[in-house]
């Protein structure tokens, strides 16, 4: 997240993740409501959850596919960068902020990986 | 207590910055304090709180939706479980921090920018009023769903 540049000017590395935090939170009241919409409003079965056979119809969709693929590479980086934000205010020294972040990063592919496969998985199966 | 020219200066010249509201990092205590009774300031800590709740439930959920790997006896056994009470007062309170973290964010992106910063305030209200509306139709959804 960090790079050299920015560290020395954390003026500007503060905006740039600020900006990232808020196009990100702004892409995600979009796919928020697209994914709570399609999973959870518009189903009738199961006190509003999709059986395992609607899963594998919706997500073997390209379109829905592509929108859940993109929603969790967007959530996950949200996540992150809020997490970064509520860490730093433990008032970490600069070593431990780069740490942090660059454990965070790892978190994030970790999670975005991890997600990514588990629709990839899913969509084969339908 | 009065300011100097020069600190009206620094603050008039910070209301109009573009960027994020900078602030004394006050640590998660300070979330807490209820003697701080300003919008501002529980606006602020209940965003944090928020975003806690919802990044525990990213991995909640990843975890949950890992069970569609053990197939259709696996997720059957869930959705059992997701339609009982206590699950569904959880999707409530679930739906309550996306809400509130989604509209009170959009505030912040939108003074962020420049925009509305005189008036802040009402647009929280103005959000906080939508997000109750929604939040009690979503309430009603899913507590009708059972």
């Amino acid at each position: 997240m960090a790079s050299t540049a920015s560290a020395r000017e954390p003026g500007i590395h503060r905006s740039r993740t600020w900006r990232a935090t808020a196009t990100s939170g702004v892409a995600l009241l979009v796919l928020v409501t697209v994914h709570m919409v399609a999973h959870h409003f518009v189903v009738e079965e199961v006190g509003g959850l999709r059986t395992y056979a609607q899963v594998l119809d919706y997500i073997a969709n390209p379109v829905m596919f592509v929108i859940e693929c993109v929603f969790l590479v967007i959530v996950t980086a949200h996540a992150m960068l809020g997490l970064r934000s509520v860490l730093f205010d433990f008032g970490l020294s600069a070593s431990a902020r780069r740490r942090l972040e660059r454990g965070l990063l790892v978190l994030g592919i970790v999670t975005v990986a991890y997600g990514l496969t588990l629709i990839g998985v899913l969509a084969s199966r339908a | 207590m009065s300011r100097s020219e020069d600190e009206l200066d620094v603050i008039r010249a910070a209301r109009e910055a573009r960027g994020p509201v900078l602030r004394r990092s006050p640590g998660p205590t300070a979330w807490f304090d209820i003697r701080k009774t300003g919008t501002g300031h529980w606006a602020f800590s209940l965003n944090r709180i928020t975003s806690l709740g919802l990044v525990l439930y990213l991995y909640l959920h990843l975890a949950v939706l890992s069970m569609l790997l053990g197939g259709e006896g696996s997720w059957h056994g869930f959705l059992e479980i997701a339609t009982t009470p206590v699950f569904l007062g959880l999707d409530v309170l679930l739906v309550f921090g996306l809400l509130f973290h989604g509209l009170n964010g959009l505030r912040v992106a939108l003074v962020g920018t420049g925009i509305a910063t005189e008036r802040q305030k009402a647009l929280f209200w103005s959000f906080m009023v939508l997000g109750s509306i929604l939040l009690l139709g979503a309430a009603l959804h899913i507590i009708g769903s059972d």
